[in-house]
């Protein structure tokens, strides 16, 4: 041995190599396969996670509409003269100027994902005073790049485009501050000009907050060259009246300014009213994940670094930044954080089944080979040499594997990612020298059991306490790790994901020790079911002695015999612990998703009747209410911009209008919470309008009294009565019985109906003039939706893995105990057990092993998933608000434990099969 | 079904070949075997390494069927049974006992003496009953209750002959028996299988390196390359 100690390079003998791999090709190849598998999983989820991110980011922008606009706000400059307002014919350079100023001030990272500038300049709203009715009016001027909207967007269908009050050489005139009011021309879209009826020439009957008269003139009708162009946006009411854009039974109308009126717009309302705006719409193809992280950064400073009041009193005429920009961004981010981790606590998943395997299955492989190992040892090879030979077998078939399935993850997805196969290709390069060495060094050190009693005993204390030891290590980490899950949850603490934003870009260290938990924990909870199967084993046996059945007691001593074999049960546990969790994890996000889909639409189908004043809701909804298959149609007023205020401030919650009573009946007969404190909203003595609240920070609560202010009448009381039931994805609802409403004297008009019923989809497509939401098609969006739908994938396949490798932890197991196995029943047949009974026995080797596994796989799986689901951010999977309840995957767990248990018989049977053409003295002799 | 057979041999092996392999690496293991044995006998098969005393033994008990020759135990032509036969003639007739013991480990020493019983379905009291006394023959009562790893060598060897005469066979086929145990310990068990000849009336047919052995047997059979060379009395 101290020849050894010289160093002298490793002396590979290539012939033993060569023969060692063809002997044992088809474990190798196996080992091969499951490398081959998981890198491919492994190596195509983060690029693959990392491409839907791009696309979530997109959606994001794309969905927010608004929110993901920037806009810099500025007042005029004074106008003040000597004696009075100096009209100022430059207004329309000036407004091209802050454009152009603006625009330049951008950082052009963010320019770069940024559409042109639109400049809108609006005035107040006015009060219409042509009637009853409750309609505002405000013009606005819109212009881009290619001019003012009203010269380059429009065609004047009658009339003429907006002209200055007064002619060329008054251009700059002076106008004395008590003047009666500036005329300024404006044009109307078709529609709001009917909804007005007025024509070319006409004044606008209108009033200010003071309840002044305006001097506004019709110049002219126009219609919009494109009215999806989405600048429109910017103006509402201009292309159409719009209700609900200043409160409940309010209609917005707009008049549209041109750079020739807008110095009289000016005029004509008081010096600080007029207000200028930079709009930026945020080009969704232009940001990606990357960019997204420094867009919000370059948003947050803008955003800091322009406070200023931009009161025009206070002398202040810089630019003030606004943009939800950066929170929309966050909260995608914050998406796919949560994906990432996902997709890690999956991946650890999958990573820790097929290390446990790779270790089997080198365990498996140095056993086959003991005997030429041993061989090899007395010939004079040192366990260097072996060592070195073996670890050249083994990583060459690592590194061709996960080669081989880097290329798939190439071929299959957007790139590959190296960083999730190490483990793997480690374990499987690693394993097979180290079991290979081990076995060598034990075959010829020639370590029998002592004969000494107390020596015997001292070993096995040892081995017990090494044991003992390596388990509570696991106890440890496994309790470390679910503790730190617990505190910080999936997501990235928020020191480390302020920049982070593409996945797996900065993970803080907790971050993989937290996406550990659940293989640690159902690692745990599998060496404790390791603990207990001896035991009980024993207990069985004891139990199947007094039995008269023969085969009960030699399948169970058989069991027993072998029940300290810790690996394969730890796979087979493990692997079908993990493949429930995975499955949990999928059933959960589609009962999930299918139940925010119910919150979000509300019923079948819902219409959105929305700004249009051209549909009659209540009536479409009885035609909808007849229609075959429609069980229910009830027609709602939802009003998100209504204002509440409680005593002590303004409050925004989701304003609900609605028939009590046959909205408490659509809950009902939907798997929606039901909501019988609606039937506490029936109109009742006049005085305080009875109301549901509801709301997610507790800000509303029942008992409280609400005001529903109104424009020109006194504010409606409202007595929240009870807690309503959450309407849509919004944080605070109040609902009110819209016949109590009406009689309160507010009128009601319905945009939105609920459709149920099995026709309901059938019923309601193709009307005009309203958006359809279609609940099944909301799901299935959003189960396509990139991330998601990544996930659930991801969440299958692990699955599928994981129960594959379970399969074969139970193939593994039983080859590597198959010599021993039919060696006893070789023995056993020498007895008279027919070959027949023997399978039986065999079986009853397996079968407990297979029977813990199966049952106590999934139940660990499903445990951990109680104890995790918490903790994994699963509400930004399914698109709601709060997280998923647990579902349990009866079907995937129930054909997990069966396919465990069918597999004993298919290895029996093919063991038989192999055995049965070698005779029993060859069993006997060989042992295999 | 056996006493009116015993007009002929308990054992007659007839022109038994039998041959590994094929072409130029085939291995003749057994030509032309023939003899017989009588109750009550013991008869040792003795020869060097790879001379065919597994393969005869092996042979004989039905383990390994041979070329062409017949085996016929008790009146039965083993070598014409089938698996089941096979199964019948072992639990009945025919017995083992390894160089290597073959003890269930985490039975005690009695449940393995019992195992033969349990597959004859012998109700409880009548096997407890058998295999204390066996136990007692081996003489290991006082260790009826321990496993087999906690017992010596030679006394596994001898839990596996109580167990191999536990549904009292007619022929006792033991393949080295001492093969690992010292020569004291090995002694021993060669005098207990003597001993057994007598007590239970079996033929014991044994297999061994050791001269010593040799001469407790009443036959030795001395195997050469697959032939019994000779034959000759003690
Ligand atoms: N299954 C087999 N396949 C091929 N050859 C075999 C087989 N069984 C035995 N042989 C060969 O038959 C010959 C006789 O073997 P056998 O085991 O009967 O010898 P043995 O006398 O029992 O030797 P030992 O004293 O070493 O046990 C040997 O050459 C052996 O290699
Ligand atoms: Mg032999």
């Amino acid at each position: 041995m101290t020849r050894r100690l010289r160093a002298r390079p490793p002396a590979i003998h290539w012939p033993s190599v060569r023969g060692r791999a063809r002997a044992d090709a088809g474990p190798l190849l196996l080992v091969a396969a499951v490398v081959a598998v998981v890198t491919l999983l492994a190596g195509a989820t983060p690029p693959l996670i990392r491409a839907t991110a791009d696309d979530a980011v997109r959606d994001a922008v794309r969905s927010a509409g608004p929110d993901a606009e920037v806009v810099a706000t500025a007042r005029f400059d004074y106008d003040d003269g000597v004696d009075g307002r100096v009209r100022n014919p430059g207004l329309r350079e000036d407004v091209e100027d802050f454009r152009n100023r603006v625009d330049d001030a951008l950082d052009p990272r963010l320019r770069a994902v940024l559409r042109r500038p639109v400049s809108v300049v609006s005035g107040p709203t006015f009060d219409v005073t042509d009637g009853s009715l409750l309609r505002t009016f405000q013009f606005t001027y819109l212009a881009d790049e290619r001019g003012a909207h009203s010269a380059t967007q429009v065609t004047w269908i009658a009339g003429h485009e907006p002209r200055a009050a007064v002619p060329p050489e008054d251009a700059a005139i002076s106008v004395p501050y008590q003047a009666p009011p500036w005329p300024v021309q404006v044009g109307l879209s078709e529609a709001d000009a009917a909804a007005l009826r007025v024509r070319p020439g006409d004044r606008i009957k209108l009033k200010d907050k003071n309840y002044r008269a305006k001097n506004v003139q019709v110049s002219g009708i126009f219609r919009a060259n494109d009215s999806t162009d989405p600048t429109w946006r910017l103006a509402p009411g201009l292309l159409r009246p719009r209700s609900g854009a200043d409160g409940v039974g309010n209609t917005r109308l707009g008049g549209l300014l041109s750079p020739e009126s807008l110095p009289d717009a000016r005029l004509a309302v008081e010096s600080d009213e007029l207000d200028r705006y930079v709009h930026f719409e945020a080009n969704p193809d232009a940001i990606s994940a990357g960019t997204a992280r420094d867009v919000a950064a370059i948003l947050v400073t803008l955003r800091a670094t322009s406070t200023g009041s931009g009161s025009a009193t206070a002398g202040d005429f810089s630019p003030r930044w606004q943009s939800q920009l950066d929170g929309v961004l966050g909260a995608v981010q914050i998406r796919i954080n949560a994906a990432t981790a996902q997709a890690s606590v999956l991946l650890v998943g999958v990573l820790a089944g097929a290390v446990l395997v790779l270790l089997l299955a080198a365990a498996l492989l140095a056993r086959r080979r003991a005997q030429a190992l041993t061989a090899a040892r007395q010939r004079g090879a040192g366990l260097t040499d072996l060592g070195a030979e073996l670890l050249l077998e083994s990583t060459a078939v690592a590194l061709t594997a996960a080669a081989a399935g880097l290329a798939l993850a190439r071929v299959a997805g957007p790139g590959i990612s190296w960083r999730w196969a190490v483990p793997v290709v480690l374990a499987a390069a690693v394993a097979g020298p180290a079991f290979g060495v081990l076995r060598a060094a034990r075959a010829t050190r020639d370590r029998r059991v002592p004969a000494n009693r107390s020596a015997r005993l001292h070993l096995r204390r040892t081995g017990q306490i090494r044991r003992a030891a390596v388990e509570f290590a696991a106890l440890l980490t496994a309790a470390g790790a679910m503790v730190a899950l617990h505190q910080r949850g999936i997501l990235p603490t928020p020191a480390a994901s302020a920049g982070a934003l593409a996945p797996w870009s900065d993970a803080d260290d907790t971050a993989a020790l937290a996406s550990s938990a659940p293989a640690l924990g159902v690692l745990v909870g599998a060496l404790v079911l390791l603990r207990l199967l001896p035991p009980a084993l024993r207990l069985a046996l004891r139990r199947a002695l007094r039995s008269r059945r023969p085969m009960a007691v030699f399948g169970t001593a058989q069991a027993a015999a072998t029940s300290a074999r810790a690996l394969p049960l730890l796979v087979m546990v493990s692997a079908t612990a993990l493949a429930t969790f995975a499955l949990a994890l999928g059933v959960t996000a589609e009962r999930g998703l299918a139940d925010a889909a119910w919150r979000t639409v509300g019923a079948d189908v819902r219409l959105d009747a929305g700004q249009s004043e051209e549909v009659d809701v209540p009536a479409l909804a009885r035609r909808i209410a007849a229609a075959p298959g429609v069980r229910q149609a009830v027609a709602a007023q939802i009003l998100d911009t209504a204002r509440l205020t409680d005593g002590s401030g303004i409050i925004r919650p989701r304003l609900v209008v609605v028939d009590a009573a046959a909205y408490r009946e659509l809950l009902a007969s939907l798997p929606l919470p039901d909501a019988p404190a609606l039937a506490g909203l029936a109109p009742t003595a006049p005085g305080a309008v009875p109301a549901l609240v509801w709301s997610e920070n507790g800000a509303l609560r029942p008992g409280m009294r609400l005001e529903l202010p109104r424009k020109d009448a006194p504010a409606v009381a409202l007595t929240a009565v009870g807690t309503a039931p959450p309407v849509g994805d919004t944080r605070d609802v109040v609902i009110v019985d819209a016949a109590a409403l009406t009689a309160a004297g507010v009128p009601v008009v319905p945009d939105t109906i609920w459709v149920t019923g099995p026709g309901a989809a059938r019923a309601t497509t193709g009307i005009a003039g309203v958006e359809t939401v279609v609940r099944t098609e909301v799901l299935r969006e959003r189960r396509t939706a990139p991330l998601t739908a990544g996930l659930l994938r991801l969440a299958w396949l692990s699955a599928a893995t994981l129960a594959a490798l379970g399969l074969l932890g139970l193939a593994l197991g039983a080859a590597a105990s198959a010599p021993q196995r039919w060696q006893t029943l070789g023995r056993l047949r020498t007895l008279g057990l027919r070959l027949r009974d023997g399978r039986w026995v065999a079986a009853g080797e397996l079968l407990p092993a297979v029977l813990v596994a199966a049952a106590g796989g999934p139940l660990l799986g499903l445990l951990l998933a109680l104890l995790t689901f918490d903790s994994l951010a699963l509400r930004t999977l399914v698109g709601g608000d709060s997280d998923p309840a647990v579902a349990v995957p009866w079907w995937g767990a129930g054909l997990l434990a069966a396919g465990l248990v069918a597999a004993v018989a298919v290895v029996v049977w093919a063991e038989s099969v192999l055995r049965r053409r070698r005779g029993l003295s060859e069993l006997l002799r060989v042992g295999g | 079904m056996s006493g009116d057979r015993a007009a002929g041999p308990l054992l007659s092996v007839r022109d038994v070949h039998r041959r590994f392999g094929s072409g130029p690496t085939a291995v003749q293991a057994l030509r032309d075997v023939s003899f017989d044995v009588g109750t009550g006998s013991m008869v040792a098969v003795v020869g060097r390494s790879g001379s065919g005393k597994t393969t005869l033994l092996n042979v004989v008990g039905g383990l390994d069927s041979p070329d062409t020759g017949t085996v016929v135990v008790d009146g039965t032509e083993v070598t014409a049974l089938d698996d089941d036969g096979l199964a019948g003639l072992r639990r009945r007739t025919v017995a083992y006992v390894f160089q290597t013991f073959g003890l269930i480990p985490v039975l005690s020493a009695a449940e393995n003496v019992g195992v033969p019983l349990r597959l004859a379905r012998v109700p409880v009291r009548e096997r407890e009953q058998r295999v204390a006394r066996l136990l007692d023959l081996v003489g290991l009562a006082e260790h009826a209750r321990q496993r087999p790893d906690e017992l010596s060598g030679g006394q596994q060897q001898r839990v596996a002959i109580a167990r191999a005469l536990a549904a009292s066979p007619k022929l006792l086929i033991a393949d080295e028996p001492t093969g690992q145990l010292d020569a004291e310990t090995g002694l021993a068990v060669m005098a207990l299988l003597r001993g057994v000849v007598e007590a239970e009336n079996v033929a014991v047919l044994v297999s061994t390196h050791d001269p010593v052995m040799m001469a407790l047997a009443d036959r030795v059979l001395r195997m050469h390359d697959g032939q019994i060379h000779e034959q000759e009395a003690p």
